[in-house]
């Protein structure tokens, strides 16, 4: 009896502390990514995500010519005919462009060449360039009928803002096919996991405070099969006399999102769906964006937003599983009602 | 006292001098952290930082002229300088658990510390 009970101690001991595992880092979609698979074929399944991720890479940089979005972007408004993977992407980008009302718009991409953050020679437009460059942002022109899409010229789609999101759900679904029960994927700022971390406790992700330049939590979310992504003010940005622009574009301005918000964070079993609703929430700022959580439950996402003042305004799913870092606790929190 | 008592002192005091010892010489770092440094997607070199007592300097030398230099200290890690454009590595700072590594995108070289469970397991944003 005690040796079984020993024998079953050490057993579950290697489970904890002797999974196999396989991890690489990736640089991929303009950002780093790391990738950490647990299980006995760890390996052959990062083998087949790395390639994944390449593939997903080539067909949709923006800034590639041999890429499905450049040719969408540069064919004069005549029709182009994608590849699978790509016009799932764009449907399910566009959905949520219209779910949203048009606060995420896959059309912004003139406004974000305009200030300057695809080249990192950043600028400040006049007035005028701004108001020419809006009637451009507009995700309705996309023609999109199964593989076969159009835009017109001048406008450019760019997927940026659902890309990472999407990659992170099509590779857990992946792994999960193949019997993979624990993972982290580490997507540039996006986290996808998948199950529990190998000892079975949820994974700890921290929740970038964006008031800081250096990486620091201002408090931890705890997931288990969940992704978690992260809008935020403190990504992309410049500074000039006084002013802070950063790179998430309101797409009625085509000026970057002005809303009192520094950044907001989605937590759901949809990486896409979180992706797309964190740029979108951004966007609407917490009262707006709060009522749109509220009138859309069937998303199943909960949603954290930190404002430019340091207070905080959540959803109730996140009472229990987010925490507040040390020395972060004399933040203001709001937690908002179900209708 | 007692010879034995006083052994026992003296094992006590030797105790005490060690765990001070061990914290002295560990800095930063949680016991069993390892530095992992990557290049063009390779990993070039590993560090054990609970036995970096000495600063230590690693220079990697890149494609075109790239060149990052590494450094360690007190178990802590920073990029003291990188031929980037935009330093985002280099501003970064120190890190010292494994959270968030540092990485210089334009030079590929990506810096992350392993083990000592870190509290955390990523950070988003």
């Amino acid at each position: 009896m005690a040796a079984a009970a020993a024998a079953a101690l050490l057993l579950s001991g290697c489970a904890l502390w002797d999974t196999p595992s396989a991890e690489t880092q990736v640089f991929a979609m303009d950002t780093v990514m790391s990738l950490t698979i647990y299980g006995s074929d760890a390996q052959t399944a990062l083998d087949q995500a790395v390639e994944d991720l390449y593939r997903w890479d080539g067909l949709w940089d923006v800034t590639s010519e041999n890429s499905q979005i450049w040719a969408l972007n540069h064919n004069a408004g005549e029709a182009v005919t994608l590849d699978g993977e790509t016009a799932d992407l764009l449907a399910r980008a566009v959905e949520l462009c219209q779910l949203t009302g048009g606060a995420l718009d896959i059309t912004s991409y003139p406004a974000v060449q305009a200030w300057g953050f695809t080249t990192g020679e950043y600028r400040v437009p006049s007035q005028e360039e701004l108001d020419a460059l809006i009637p451009l942002i507009d995700y309705t022109a996309l023609t999109l009928e199964g593989a076969t899409a159009s835009l017109p010229q001048g406008q450019m789609v760019d997927v940026g803002s659902v890309a990472k999101g999407y990659a992170g759900a099509k590779l857990a679904d992946g792994l999960r096919q193949v019997g993979v029960e624990s993972a982290l994927l580490y997507l540039g700022g996006n986290v996808q996991t998948v199950g529990a971390k190998p000892d079975g406790t949820p994974w700890r992700i921290g929740i970038q405070d964006p008031a800081q330049s250096q990486q620091t939590a201002l408090g931890v979310v705890e997931v288990t099969d969940l992704a978690v992504v992260t809008s935020g003010s403190d990504q992309r940005y410049f500074q000039q006399d006084g002013q802070t622009y950063w790179h998430i574009m309101d797409p009625s301005t085509a000026a970057p999102a002005r809303s009192g918000v520094a950044s907001v964070t989605v937590v759901g079993a949809d990486g896409t769906v979180c992706d797309g609703l964190s740029t979108a929430l951004f966007v609407l700022g917490a009262e707006e964006g709060g009522r749109f959580w509220q009138e859309n439950p069937q998303l199943e996402v909960e949603v954290l937003w930190v404002m430019e003042d340091g207070s905080l305004q959540m959803t109730p799913g996140l009472e229990t599983s987010f925490h507040l870092a040390d020395g972060q606790t004399q933040r203001e929190v709001t937690v908002l009602s179900y209708e | 006292m007692s010879k034995y008592g006083k052994g026992v002192a003296a094992l006590l005091i030797l105790a005490v001098a060690a765990s001070a010892g061990w914290v002295w010489f560990n800095g930063h770092s949680a016991p069993g952290q390892i530095l992992e440094i990557y290049q063009n997607g390779q990993l070039v070199e590993t560090v054990n930082l609970t036995q970096s007592g000495q600063p230590q300097t690693i220079v990697l030398e890149g494609d075109n002229g790239a060149e990052n230099t590494v450094l360690i200290q007190d178990g802590q890690v920073c990029m003291s300088h990188a031929t980037c454009p935009d330093q985002v590595c280099v501003n970064q700072g120190w890190i010292s658990d494994s959270a968030v590594p540092i990485v210089c995108l334009p030079n590929q070289v990506i810096l992350q510390i392993k083990g000592g469970g870190g509290t955390l397991d990523a950070i988003a944003g």
